[in-house]
């Protein structure tokens, strides 16, 4: 036991699930929301990007100036709110060049972005690109004010997108990675777990029964093992994914059903060795009944190989996990490692340089893998001394 | 001799028609009206049924069942639903890019993998056998496409050394030398990476397998009868070793399908895997059947390859009776 706690992936794992019950709270906010422009950079990689800003105007304070030492930000947007409408009244921005745009009339709720084709239209920029280039063309200082006649109760907010946003930054739609990173543990741990616990149940039942009842019981299941091992894994994935939904548990299922063959040759090849064992024999001599030799003598003797071969299943559910999501065959509402990898590869990571996209999700998977990968040697070791020093990592 | 090499290829039978059975049941229980993605959900009622005619999907199971098992055994698997040409041509012009892809890597990485692993055994203790153990941990760990990503990003996205995707340029170069330079240009950057990720693997495999063996008692009375290093390396060692590693390198065909499936996605190849995938995803029950019984007959037609193979190469598994066990 003190060896157990000597190990990294001990207290790496530890952590890990910490992380997951209770990393949520670091954020606020579900991690679906959208906190900055997309394609952030994480706040410490760039330290030349413009942070995010705001202006707001109203009847209290009518125009504001802002001193700009950056480059353009990286969007630009006008929300309006309260008031009534009034559209000869509107917002006017002067850029330190001297050129000046109206950039919204007073209009009740309304909101516009620099990307929408009609603001940049009806600024007389052309329809490519945002419009936050054209509107913050060089270094110093800007003016935004509130013009025209009449009168107007309401607010308006000029919000600058920075460039940069929080400890991993964002992906294409704005949401922040590191809560999405902390998101996407409990859908690997979850699967992980769940589906070679299903898998070691189902392994070691059909093992038993095959290894100690042999005959044709034998013959059966050891032809089926026989037959999956013969079918290549993820296609055969792929297939069911599509077949039976992209729920989490439904995954789980499909993932178990394929992965049971190793225990059960594990579980068979030993119980084939205990079956003829003297002890075994007496039991049987003295008129113990089958159900209860498996039950009471087999099945605690196979205990601890079975932790060991579950341990190190692990890794492969949740490999085979980030495959499926990965090639976009998971439920799109549930944020998962494999997910984030198939959004970043398809929703042009690579055209933004978006590296921070990439590595978060695909690290923590080799985390969590290396760490049960760890655990299950331990494990190993604990039942067979022989193991100990250093064969495998 | 000839009661293990029929008993063999019984099985491999056997588990062939299985496939079929499976195969046929799995596609007609996709959820999604097939009919729906080929045609527009306003046309008539007559239009729709003259379509399930032309696709046979009216008739019953049980003809369906049969049709399908014989225009599966002689290779005509139909015509695809998607792209609405036969699946064998689709097929054709595809497993080019796909053989090359998997040959390649996996002949690379088995050989790089084997060089490595045999110098590791040889040297227990040193720097290089720790590289080995831990490639071989790293590889059963990191996703490969998250490596393969990472790969596109550093050496097509950041650097543009190497094409962002595709298996040819758009529009290809003009003239044999100049496309077969283009071939392989765009073909560097997926071969390489399956490599890598495969070798670690090979040499903690093939590392353990020749650590046991130079225990052994031969290899004792080996040096014991003064032969150079090297013959008892190569000679009884690696001899000793190469049924297995050959039985090994067969097995791992089949299994680098799933290897093919991602890389052509990543790097979006023009491959049978991603065929799959597109064939899967939208229901084109032909395509998708031809591609699961062509990867079921190649990983039946290896594992009877490398049981017959182990036959002729180590006499002890045809003495024993009642096969593997």
């Amino acid at each position: 036991m003190k060896a157990l706690l000597n190990r990294w992936s001990f207290w790496c794992l530890l952590a890990i699930i910490l992380l997951a019950l209770f990393g949520a709270g670091l954020f606020d906010g579900p991690p679906e929301r959208e906190v900055a422009s997309a394609f952030s950079k994480p706040l410490w990689l760039d330290r030349t990007l413009p942070p995010g800003m705001e202006l707001r105007l109203g009847q209290s304070a009518p125009a504001a100036e802002l001193d700009w030492n950056h480059g353009a930000p990286a969007g630009f947007s006008v929300k309006i709110s309260g008031g009534e409408s009034n559209p000869d009244r509107y917002v006017r921005w002067t850029t330190p060049d001297g050129k000046s745009f109206n950039l919204s009339p007073l209009r009740r709720g309304a909101e516009v972005d620099g990307r929408d084709i009609s603001f940049k239209r009806s600024l007389g920029l052309p329809p490519f690109g945002d419009a936050a280039a054209a509107l913050f063309p060089a270094k110093g200082a800007y003016r935004a004010e509130i013009t025209g006649e009449g009168d107007w109760e309401g607010e308006v907010v000029i919000r600058m997108e920075g460039g940069r946003w929080g400890l991993l930054g964002t992906d294409q739609r704005g949401r922040d990675i590191a809560a999405l990173f902390v998101a996407g543990i409990r859908v690997s741990l979850l699967v992980g777990i769940f589906a070679t616990l299903i898998a070691t149940f189902l392994g070691a039942t059909l093992g038993l029964a095959a290894g100690y009842l042999g005959g044709w019981v034998d013959a059966v299941i050891m032809r089926g093992v026989d037959l999956l091992l013969s079918i290549p894994l993820l296609p055969i994935l792929m297939a069911l994914a599509a077949l039976w939904g992209k729920g989490l548990w439904q995954l789980i299922l499909i993932l178990s059903v394929f992965s049971w063959m190793g225990s059960a040759r594990t579980i068979r090849a030993l119980t084939l060795s205990l079956r003829d064992a003297q002890y075994i024999e007496d039991l049987r001599g003295i008129g113990a009944p089958s159900g209860y030799i498996l039950r009471r003598h087999l099945l605690p003797e196979t205990l601890p190989v079975l932790l060991a071969s579950m341990t190190l299943g692990v890794p492969g559910a949740i490999l085979s996990e980030a495959w499926l999501s990965f090639l976009g065959l998971s439920d799109p509402r549930v944020i998962s490692w494999g997910r984030m990898l198939h959004e970043a590869q398809s929703f042009g990571a690579f055209t933004a340089g978006a590296w921070w996209m990439l590595l978060p999700p695909g690290l923590g998977i080799a985390l969590l893998c290396l760490v049960f990968l760890d655990l299950g040697k331990y494990l190993e070791e604990r039942i067979d001394p022989r193991l100990r020093g250093g064969t495998a990592p | 001799m000839k009661g293990y090499w029929a008993r063999r290829t019984g099985s491999a039978l056997l588990i062939l028609g299985l496939v079929l059975v499976l195969n046929f049941m799995l596609f007609r229980m996709m959820p999604g009206d097939p009919v729906a993605s080929i045609i527009d959900p306003n046309f008539s009622p007559e239009a729709k049924a003259r379509l399930s005619q032309v696709y046979g999907l009216d008739k019953p199971l049980p003809v369906q069942f049969w049709r399908y098992v014989k225009s599966t055994l002689s290779f005509d698997f139909g015509i695809s639903f998607l792209t609405g040409r036969p699946v064998m041509e689709e097929l054709r012009s595809r497993l080019p890019n796909t053989v090359t892809l998997l040959g390649t890597s996996l002949l690379l990485s088995a050989l790089l993998g084997t060089w490595l692993g045999m110098k590791a055994a040889l040297r227990r203790g040193s720097f290089l056998e720790k590289c080995i153990l831990w490639s071989g941990a790293v590889s059963f760990s990191f996703p490969s496409f998250f490596v393969q990503l990472t790969l596109l990003m550093a050496f097509a996205a950041a650097l543009p050394v190497f094409p962002l995707r595709g298996t040819l340029s758009v529009p290809p170069p003009a003239g044999g030398m100049a496309l077969l330079a283009d071939y392989l240009w765009h073909m560097a950057l997926p071969v390489f990476s399956l490599a890598l990720l495969g070798f670690g693997g090979w040499a903690l495999y093939v590392r353990n397998l020749m650590v046991k063996i130079l225990g052994e008692d031969f290899i004792l009375l080996a040096r014991a009868r003064g032969l150079p290093q090297r013959n008892i390396v190569m000679g009884h060692a690696f001899r000793t070793l190469l049924p297995t590693l050959l039985t090994i390198f067969l097995l791992s065909l089949p299994g680098i399908v799933s290897g093919a499936v991602i890389t052509e996605t990543v790097f979006s190849l023009h491959g049978v895997g991603r065929f799959l995938l597109e064939a899967v995803t939208g229901h084109d029950y032909p395509a998708a059947g031809a591609s699961f019984f062509l990867l079921a007959l190649l990983t039946v037609s290896c594992n009877l390859l490398s049981d017959l193979l182990y036959g002729v190469t180590d006499p002890r598994v045809r003495m024993e009776r009642g096969g593997r066990r």
